[in-house]
C-alpha cells in the first residue's frame, strides 16, 4: 500500500495488457458479434441483418430443436460420468500403485492426443462401420451372421465420446491424487478406519478439486462437441453443436445458429454453476 | 534380554521404575525388521507398563519410528512378537488396534476443521452424536483449544496442529498413545511449554505413552523409563536418573548427558573396585557393574558435576585450565590434561569462593564411586 503501490500497479499493468487485448480482440469481441447476431435476422442466401428479432431464441424452444438440447446435455452428462467410472479408478492405480511406471503410465494416457481427433474419430468410422473390423469379427466368431448396426447409434456416439474425452478427465485426478499425503491414510487408519472408509472419508473429498476439474474438462466440450455425433451418429443422433454447425454452413441461418450459441452457453454456464456449488465450492480452493 | 536385567537389577533411583504388580501394556519378544538386507531393528524386547511414560530415545535413524509403526500395524516385525494389552497383534490392521498414534507430521485431515478432525475416531467407532460432542468437547478443552473447533487446520499454527494431533488420538481413549517426535518441529520455548503440559496431561489421562525423542533433555524430563536405542538396538532401559547416573556402556554415557571417557588396562579387580591404568600411565580407581577380568581393555566414565577442585579424593589428576565459560547456576571448565586429552568439569556457582582462571595449573578429583566401567 505504501510507497512500493505506483511501482506495482505498473507492473500489474504491464503484466495484464496482453492477455487483456488477446481475450478482448478474440474472445469477447467475437461473441458480443454472435450476442448481436442472435438478435438479427438471416437473408436467404446468408448475410444478416443487424435488428432485434427475440424469434431466433423462441424457435429454440421448437420441439424438434428442444429434443435435440435435451439429448445433448443428456450424452455430455452420461459420458461425464462414464469418464468419471473409468478414470477414478485408473487414475487412482496409476498415482498409488504406479510406483516407477507412474511417468510412463500417465505418458500412455496421452497418448492419444498425437493424432489429431478427427483421424481418431474417423478410425471409429472404419471400425464401427457395416463391414467395418467390429462386425467382421462378430461374423468371424460366430456370434453374429450377418452385419448389426453399430454406428449411427447414440451407442456409438457415447463411446466415441468417453475415448476421446477419458484424458480430460484422468489428467486432473491424477494430479490432485498425485499432490495427496499418504500419511493422511494411515492417520485415518490409525483412527479406526476401514480401507473403504478411509478412501471415502479422506481420499476422495481430498481428490475433490480433481473430480470438479476433470468433469467440467469433460462436460463443456462434449456439450459442443459436433465432429463425433457428426461421424458416428450420422442423422439419427443429432447434437447441438452440429446443428449450430450446419446453421452457418449448410442451412444458412446465421442469426439462429448465434441463437443457438448463446443458449448452449448460457445453459452450460448454469449447469456448471449449479454442479460447484452441490458438490461444494469449498472444496475447489487449495487444500 | 540383557538389558531388560540389567533394568532390573539397577538401583531404582527414583521409584519411578517397574513394580512387579504392574500390568504389561506393550510387549516386544525378540523384535527384528527388515527392510530388504538392512537390519532397522535388530531382536527387541520391552516390556512397557500400563500408566507409564515410556520414551524411545536414540539418534535419528536407529530405528524408533520402525518400532512405533510396528506397534501401530503399520509395518510387521520380521520376526518376534508384539501384545498390546495381553494380545498377540500380528496380523491385526492398524484400524483395529487399541492404540492411536500422534505423527511427527500430525497428519491432520486438511480438508475438516478442528471438531471433526478430533470426532473422526469415534464416528468410526459409531459413537451415539450427543457423546461425540460431549468428548470431543472435553478432549479439545483438555489441550487448550476450546473455541476453535470450527477452525480449518491451515488456519492452525504449528503448536495448535501438534494440539489438534494430541486430542484427535485421545479422545478414543486408546491403552496405548503412540507418539513419534511430536514437539520436534516447534521452537524451543514451545517445546518446552508443551514437554510439561505433555507430561500433566499423561498423569491426568493415566493412559501409557509410548513417545519417541532424539532429544536426550527431553526425555529425561519427561519420561518413567527410557529405553536407549543406537542402530537398532536397545542399549539399555531405565528410568532416567539409573540412566544417568548408571549409564551401561559407552554409547548411553555419551549420549545422555556429557561425560569424561579414560580407557585404559585393568590392572587389578577388587570385588566392585577395579584399577585402571591409563596410556599414559595415570592410575584411575572406578566402580565395575559387572564382572570384568584383569588385563583387559576398559573404558569408564565419570560426569562433569563430579569431579572437583583440590586434591582430596579416590583418582586426582593435574590439569590446565583451558577455558572458564560462566553460566549461571554453575560455571564451566574446560581442563587438559598433560598427554592433551581434555576433561569437563561443573562447579556450582552457589559459594563466594572464586575458582580457578584460565590458564591456571590446578589438581582435580573425583570418587572411584562416580567414576563408572563401561561396556561396549
Ligand atoms: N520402508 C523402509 N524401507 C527401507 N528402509 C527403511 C524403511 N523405513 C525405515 N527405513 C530405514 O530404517 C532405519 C530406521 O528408520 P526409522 O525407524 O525411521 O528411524 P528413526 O525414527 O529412529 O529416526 C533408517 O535407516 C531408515 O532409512
Ligand atoms: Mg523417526
Amino acid at each position: 500500500m505504501g510507497g512500493k503501490g505506483r511501482g506495482w500497479t505498473l507492473r500489474l499493468v504491464g503484466l495484464l495488457t496482453p492477455i487483456t487485448v488477446w481475450l478482448g480482440l478474440f474472445f469477447l469481441v467475437p461473441l458480443l458479434l454472435i450476442l448481436a447476431y442472435s438478435f438479427g435476422k438471416s437473408g436467404v442466401y446468408g448475410g444478416i441483418t443487424l435488428g432485434f428479432n427475440p424469434g431466433n431464441y423462441l424457435k429454440v424452444f421448437d420441439p424438434l430443436y428442444l429434443e435435440i438440447i435435451i439429448r445433448t446435455f443428456v450424452i455430455a452428462a452420461l459420458t461425464t460420468l462414464i469418464c468419471f467410472a473409468l478414470g477414478y479408478p485408473l487414475a487412482y492405480f496409476i498415482t498409488f500403485k504406479g510406483r516407477r511406471w507412474r511417468n510412463a503410465l500417465i505418458l500412455l494416457v496421452m497418448v492419444p492426443f498425437w493424432t489429431s481427433l478427427l483421424i481418431r474419430a474417423y478410425s471409429w468410422v472404419v471400425i464401427l462401420s457395416g463391414n467395418g473390423i467390429a462386425n467382421k469379427t462378430l461374423q468371424f466368431l460366430g456370434i453374429t451372421d450377418a452385419p448389426v448396426t453399430l454406428i449411427f447409434t447414440s451407442q456409438a456416439v457415447l463411446m466415441g465420446m468417453v475415448y476421446s474425452y477419458l484424458p480430460f478427465m484422468i489428467l486432473p485426478l491424477y494430479a490432485s491424487l498425485e499432490k495427496f499425503d499418504t500419511r493422511l491414510k494411515e492417520a485415518a487408519k490409525d483412527l479406526g478406519a476401514s480401507r473403504w472408509e478411509t478412501f471415502w472419508r479422506v481420499t476422495f473429498p481430498l481428490s475433490m478439486p480433481g473430480v470438479i476439474a476433470g468433469s467440467i474438462l469433460v462436460f463443456i466440450p462434449s456439450a459442443g462437441e459436433f465432429v463425433i455425433p457428426q461421424l458416428l451418429g450420422g442423422s439419427r443422433t443429432v447434437m447441438t453443436g452440429s446443428l449450430i454447425q450446419s446453421q452457418f454452413g449448410s442451412a444458412r441461418d446465421w442469426a439462429f445458429g448465434s441463437a443457438l450459441s448463446i443458449m448452449l452457453a448460457a445453459l452450460l454456464l448454469a449447469a456448471i454453476l449449479f454442479y460447484v456449488r452441490r458438490v461444494g465450492a469449498d472444496k475447489l480452493e487449495g487444500v | 534380554m540383557q538389558e531388560r536385567k540389567t533394568t532390573e537389577h539397577s538401583p531404582t533411583a527414583s521409584g519411578a521404575g517397574p513394580d512387579t504388580g504392574r500390568e504389561v501394556a506393550v510387549e516386544l519378544t525378540g523384535v527384528t525388521k527388515r527392510f530388504g538386507e538392512f537390519v532397522a531393528v535388530e531382536d527387541l524386547s520391552l516390556d512397557i507398563y500400563e500408566g507409564e511414560f515410556f520414551s524411545l530415545l536414540g539418534p535419528s535413524g536407529c530405528g524408533k519410528t520402525t518400532t512405533l509403526r510396528m506397534i501401530a500395524g503399520f509395518d510387521e516385525p520380521t520376526e518376534g512378537n508384539i501384545s498390546v494389552a495381553g494380545e498377540q497383534v500380528r496380523g491385526v490392521p492398524p484400524y483395529r488396534r487399541p492404540v492411536n498414534t500422534v505423527f511427527q507430521s500430525y497428519a491432520i485431515f486438511p480438508h475438516l476443521n478442528v471438531f471433526d478432525n478430533v470426532a473422526f475416531g469415534l464416528r468410526r467407532a459409531g459413537v451415539q452424536k450427543d457423546e461425540i460432542r460431549q468428548r470431543v468437547t472435553d478432549a479439545c478443552e483438555m489441550v487448550q483449544l476450546a473455541g476453535f473447533e470450527k477452525r480449518r487446520p491451515n488456519m492452525l499454527s504449528g503448536g495448535q496442529q501438534q494440539r489438534v494431533a494430541l486430542a484427535r488420538a485421545l479422545v478414543n481413549r486408546p491403552k496405548v498413545l503412540l507418539l513419534d517426535e511430536p514437539l520436534g518441529a516447534l521452537d524451543l520455548k514451545l517445546r518446552k511449554e508443551l514437554q510439561l503440559e505433555l507430561r500433566t496431561l499423561q498423569h491426568e489421562v493415566g493412559i501409557t505413552f509410548v513417545y519417541v525423542t532424539h532429544d536426550q533433555e527431553e526425555a529425561l524430563t519427561m519420561s518413567d523409563r527410557i529405553a536407549v536405542m543406537d542402530s537398532g538396538v536397545v542399549r539399555q532401559v531405565a528410568d532416567p536418573a539409573t540412566l544417568y547416573e548408571f549409564p551401561h556402556d559407552r554409547f548411553v554415557a555419551g549420549f545422555i548427558g556429557q561425560t569424561n571417557m579414560f580407557s585404559g588396562r585393568v590392572e587389578a579387580v577388587e570385588g566392585d573396585r577395579v584399577t585402571l591404568r591409563t596410556s599414559d600411565g595415570e592410575k584411575i580407581e572406578a566402580k565395575g557393574q559387572e564382572a570384568i577380568e584383569a588385563n583387559s581393555e576398559a573404558h569408564v566414565a565419570v560426569r562433569p558435576e563430579k569431579i572437583r577442585f583440590g586434591g582430596d579424593g579416590d583418582n586426582v589428576l593435574s590439569v590446565t585450565i583451558e577455558q572458564v565459560v560462566y553460566l549461571g547456576v554453575s560455571t564451566q571448565y574446560i581442563a587438559v590434561r598433560p598427554d592433551g586429552e581434555k576433561i569437563v568439569l561443573y562447579q556450582q556457582n552457589s559459594h563466594d569462593t572464586a575458582g580457578p582462571a584460565e590458564g591456571e595449573r590446578v589438581s582435580v578429583a573425583w570418587d572411584a564411586a562416580n567414576c563408572l566401567v563401561l561396556g561396549g
